[in-house]
């Protein structure tokens, strides 16, 4: 079983219950009410479909039930695994072409739907929905939340690292799993919000009511005056031959399968992209034992924070630089990927191609709004805010921020009298702010007392070591007057507490003091499980991940708060201030086959995931018929499939220009209901038919 | 800036491709301007894809013979494919009153030379296996009809038009229409003029406002239909379906199973609404889902994908309006197509292209049933 037993996080949830099913015709076992793509990668079965126009077999991508590509038949049904829950006895099959129609056990119950009203609707229950939801209750409206998931606080769920930004403003150096936690209490708390999890919005129609799939198994519509979207964002798709190959899906998938479900579901992976999304989905590979062969980036600079680029490099994660990938290749399922160098063009140098033995290639290369929802809105011309990722991508910290003050402006269009706390607007600017300055520090040099050493060098938004402090000896530089400045000793006095270590998101502040003779004491943070007993040796990184020395370990203690091990070790002077990184993965997991193994044609590249359209079957069809409007792909139904053009729709400017065709004389696609497919039994079935009772809070 | 052609279109529609198409294939100049970025972006990419035969009068049983005709036979000739698949129509009678009235139009319409019979509850079954057995007569069905892709039939066409020399302006909203001594001098544009012998008039929804711009009233007034699309499944049903009961909110509806496997599904609601709104609104998927599972239980798995809204341009007696402007004798008018335009437009285009051109006179009859100037009484019956 590709099962996470032990997690240096995450605890196993407790009281689950196993069961059997099947899949296949054979028997295996999962937990009850896990999503199907879980139970069968923990089963080793990450093949769910055939596609019906070629064959080809066919996978998770999104895992987040946006993109549909895990189509899987369930007890006769085609239904997508990472939405569907599993319950014992179901009977899974591998979905070989089309399904023949279905037919559903139970019979007709024909009624009309649950009809509620609000005042305003939030689509969306993660950080930016709840703080706008919370925000209205706390004026006294009637909230209707909906959110696609079975538990509120969409991201947050999933982030096992502890936040950047401010401890006052957004929790920061808490992991965003206990901040939904915090979030969706107090919303709860609130007699006039509504909460329908597990419920997607599936449509937003002209006289002002949406459909929502409330429960998955009832359709429900919603009148509202006023509407909040705060769908978040979704993992874009990017272009090489064997881009739906299964085994390659988005780093939210992983964080999905790995910190939600517990599931391990590689040995190997690649990752592709360096924002902070591939950087994290690095870090919690590795702390869920998976091995990391690089992350490759187009760019030739990493696009995350640089604390956390380094901290993955200082683990053992090579980041490659103007690299790209050139094909995916393997018999049904990922087994290696091929990377080359990029030119100024950024197109790929293939002499410098070299290949890499993984099961899994992430695509991390950003995230798309899912804002859809508010252009329609904006179009039917109703009272409607936007916010968080769904307005732009930025680190859930602004978004809490964002959700707040998209509510209140709500609020304001709808005739209330709200006084909106201008502080707010400004720190929102502060916490979605790219990073800024990089500044050169000086060596420090210990002393008896014990004294922080920051490797924090740029400018992000971010201070918890400077809140932390007990002895007040960590302060602001000053220089923008705000939290993105970098942190420096104000004062001695440091007791030696290590609440700065361990507090730091970026694992980039150590202790140091002099002990006698040439040696010093370090100590430093570890997020990994720590089974080093004191007096074993252990080598030391610099901050780039360069080795130092071999250790030896003086003690270890572990901070709760922070779920932090803190590792005291003895080194020698001229290296204490240096150390920084514990080496975790070790040098052979990112070594590339000797020569390259690869062939290559990139117009098999897929771009409609759904109806599997090529890269070149689209040019050639724009280029032969002249095509400058989006709505015409649809003709070879590109878009036409059950995503609705939400996963190929960021890849059509590619499209274009390789036809030779600006995007930007391109009209874009029309937006229509239904954003995720219902049942037509469902439909017709309100919540208030007989056996489907059962309000959900 | 000025240009000048043998015909101008108004719409790139239904009706306005196929008829470039044929006119350029005569030798004629052709420019067809819209308003929308590209073609078929009115009513044809909302049609769901039904092209039969069947109906009640002459004139548009003998035009959708010849868009069958066309349309069944342009992977064959030309290479498109655009999924025709010869499904047949079934119209489904559960009362005896609807069978007497099918039983009834049967005659003239196989008078009419229609492909069409009764067939009994067995046979109904056949073609739809797991619609509603209790109360079932049967129907009439008609085998020659079928279905098409509305989107691969107007991107065919459109490459068919332009590989024959049409020119298409698109983006440009259409002004009007400039009149000197009687006839038309030239059609304005937001961004042109155009000058032409001849104008045609198929701007579908838009059609009657453009031609009061050369003072010529038509009757044509559009209203809104919803239509719908499920996922794929392998085939189970053959013939678009027709339900033609109505009940306090809907009147009939209809759905058949494309040739790539969705079902796509449209209801007429009660009352009408009147009016050019493209945008879904919430009524329509409970209102249709719920008459489809009355009539065909076996479809309550089958997931519903995607909805949208269009137009059915209507005129008062459900039948289209063709013929020359007596206002303005250079106007040719091929609107108010009542929801059809997907079926009688390739017809249509080439029967036009011939009267156009000079060659045959069959048509006749054609011109004269669907005259601008006709009574526009009564009702089509299968409308």
């Amino acid at each position: 079983m590709n099962r996470i037993e032990r997690h240096p996080i995450v605890a196993p949830p407790e009281g689950r219950r196993e069961v059997a099913f099947r899949f296949d015709g054979s028997e295996l076992r999962g937990y009850e009410g896990e999503m199907l793509s879980s139970a069968l990668f923990a089963n080793g079965v990450r093949r769910f479909s055939t596609h019906h126009k070629d064959g080809a077999p066919q996978g998770i991508f999104c895992a987040n039930g946006q993109c549909s590509q895990c189509a899987i038949l369930v007890d006769g049904l085609s239904r997508k695994a990472c939405v569907t829950p599993l319950a014992a006895g179901m009977d899974l099959r591998t979905l070989e072409g089309l399904p023949a129609l279905p037919e559903p056990s139970e019979g007709l119950a024909a009624s009309r739907p649950r009809r509620l009203e609000a005042e305003v609707l939030v689509i969306g229950g993660g950080p930016s929905g709840l703080g706008a939801a919370i925000e209205l209750a706390k004026l006294g409206m009637r909230v209707v939340v909906a959110d696609d998931k079975e538990s509120l606080g969409g991201k947050l769920v999933l982030q096992t690292h502890k936040f950047f930004g401010s401890e006052a403003d957004c929790y920061a150096g808490t992991r965003g799993i206990d901040i939904a936690r915090k979030l969706s209490s107090e919303l709860a708390s609130y007699p006039n919000a509504t909460i329908l999890s597990g419920s997607p919005v599936v449509g937003l129609y002209k006289d002002r009511v949406a459909g929502i799939y409330e429960g998955g198994s009832s359709y429900t519509l919603v009148g509202f005056q006023g509407l909040v979207v705060a769908a978040g964002a979704r993992e874009r798709s990017i272009l090489f031959p064997g881009n739906d190959l299964p085994g390659v899906y988005g780093a939210g998938a992983f964080q999905t399968l790995v910190n939600r479900d517990l599931v391990r579901p590689a040995k190997r992976v690649l990752i592709v992209g360096s924002g902070n999304v591939g950087l994290i989905g690095a870090y919690h590979a590795l702390q869920a034992g998976i091995e990391v062969a690089g992350i490759v980036e187009l760019l030739p600079k990493v696009n995350g924070y640089k604390v956390h680029g380094d901290k993955i490099v200082r683990m053992g994660v090579p980041i490659h630089l103007s690299t790209t990938v050139v094909s995916v290749e393997g018999e049904g399922k990922v087994e290696r990927a091929t990377v080359a160098q990029v030119g100024p063009d950024f197109k790929p140098l293939l002499e410098t191609a070299r290949t890499y033995e993984v099961d899994t290639v992430l695509v991390a290369t950003g995230l798309s709004p899912c804002d859809e929802f508010y252009r329609q809105a904006r179009s039917f011309g109703f009272d409607a805010v936007v916010a968080g990722d769904a307005e732009e991508i930025a680190e859930a910290s602004s978004a809490l921020f964002g959700g707040r003050i998209a509510a209140l402006a709500l609020a304001k269009i709808m005739g209330r009298k709200v006084e909106l706390d201008a502080s707010w607007a400004a720190k929102r600017e502060i916490l979605k702010s790219r990073p800024g300055e990089r500044i050169t520090r000086e060596t420090e040099v210990p002393g008896k007392e014990w004294k922080p050493v920051f490797f924090c060098d740029e400018e992000i938004p971010c201070n918890p070591c400077s809140t932390v402090c007990p002895s007040g000896c960590i302060e602001l530089s000053g220089r923008l007057g705000d939290m993105r400045d970098l942190p420096r000793l104000a004062k001695g006095g440091c007791k030696g507490c290590t609440a700065c270590v361990a507090a730091c998101p970026g694992l980039a502040i150590s202790l140091v003091r002099a002990l006698e003779g040439p040696w010093c004491e370090v100590a430093l943070p570890y997020e990994f499980e720590a089974p080093f007993e004191p007096g074993s040796r252990l080598g030391l990184l610099d901050r780039d991940g360069g080795e130092l020395e071999e250790a030896e370990l003086l003690g270890k203690s572990f901070s709760k708060k922070y779920k932090t091990w803190i590792l005291r070790f003895k080194v020698s002077a001229a290296n204490a201030p240096k150390a920084i990184g514990i080496r975790v993965q070790a040098p052979e997991a990112t070594a590339s086959l000797p020569s390259p193994r690869f062939s290559c044609a990139a117009d098999d590249a897929v771009v409609c995931r759904c109806e599997r359209v090529s890269f070149g079957e689209l040019v050639r069809f724009v280029k032969e018929n002249g095509i400058r409007d989006i709505n015409q792909l649809k003709s070879i139904r590109a878009g036409m499939g059950a995503c609705g053009s939400k996963t190929c729709s960021t890849i059509y400017p590619a499209v274009f220009r390789a036809a030779g065709v600006d995007p930007a004389e391109v009209t874009a696609g029309s937006l229509r209901p239904l954003a995720v497919e219902v049942p037509m039994g469902d439909i017709a079935r309100g919540r208030g038919a007989a056996g489907t009772e059962g309000g959900r809070k | 800036m000025s240009r000048s052609y043998d015909l101008v279109i108004a719409g790139s529609g239904s009706v306005g491709v196929p008829l470039a198409y044929y006119c350029a294939k005569k030798g004629l100049k052709v420019c067809v301007v819209d308003r929308e970025a590209s073609w078929g972006r009115g009513q044809n990419r909302a049609a769901i894809g039904g092209l039969r035969a069947t109906h009640s009068d002459p004139a548009k049983i003998r035009i959708c013979q010849e868009s069958i005709k066309i349309v069944s036979s342009l992977e064959a000739e030309e290479g498109l494919d655009v999924e025709w698949r010869r499904g047949g129509y079934l119209f489904v009678a559960y009362d005896a009153e609807r069978e007497a009235s099918f039983r009834e139009l049967l005659v003239a319409q196989k008078a009419a030379g229609l492909g069409i019979d009764w067939v009994g509850p067995e046979r109904v079954r056949e073609l739809c296996p797991g619609i509603r057995e209790e109360g079932l007569r049967g129907g009439t069905f008609s085998p020659g009809d079928g279905y098409a892709s509305t989107l691969m039939t107007g991107t065919a066409f459109h490459a068919l038009a332009a590989r024959a020399g049409v020119e298409f302006r698109f983006g440009e909203e259409i002004r009007g229409f400039d009149q000197e001594g009687g006839r038309i001098t030239r059609m304005r544009s937001s961004s042109s003029e155009y000058s032409a012998g001849l104008y045609v008039d198929a701007a579908g929804a838009q059609a009657a406002e453009l031609a009061a711009t050369a003072g010529v009233q038509i009757p044509v007034r559009p209203d809104c239909h919803e239509a719908g699309v499920t996922e794929p499944v392998a085939r189970f049903m053959e013939p678009m379906l027709v339900d033609t009961r109505s009940d306090a909110e809907s009147g009939n509806y209809y759905f058949y199973q494309a040739a790539t496997g969705q079902v796509v599904f449209c209801i007429t609601p009660r009352p009408q609404v009147w009016g050019t709104d493209k945008d879904s609104t919430s009524s329509f998927l409970p209102l249709c889902v719920r008459r489809m599972l009355e009539l065909y239980p076996r479809l309550r798995g089958l997931k519903v994908r995607r909805t949208w809204r269009g137009m059915y341009p209507m005129t008062p007696d459900g039948q289209p309006i063709v013929g020359y402007a007596r206002e303005a004798p250079n106007l040719l008018l091929a609107a108010g197509m009542c929801g059809q335009g997907f079926m009688i437009g390739p017809g249509l285009g080439r029967i036009l292209a011939e009267a156009i051109a000079g060659g045959s006179k069959d048509y006749g009859f054609i011109f004269d049933q669907l005259s601008p100037y006709r009574k526009f009484e009564g009702m089509e019956m299968l409308e």
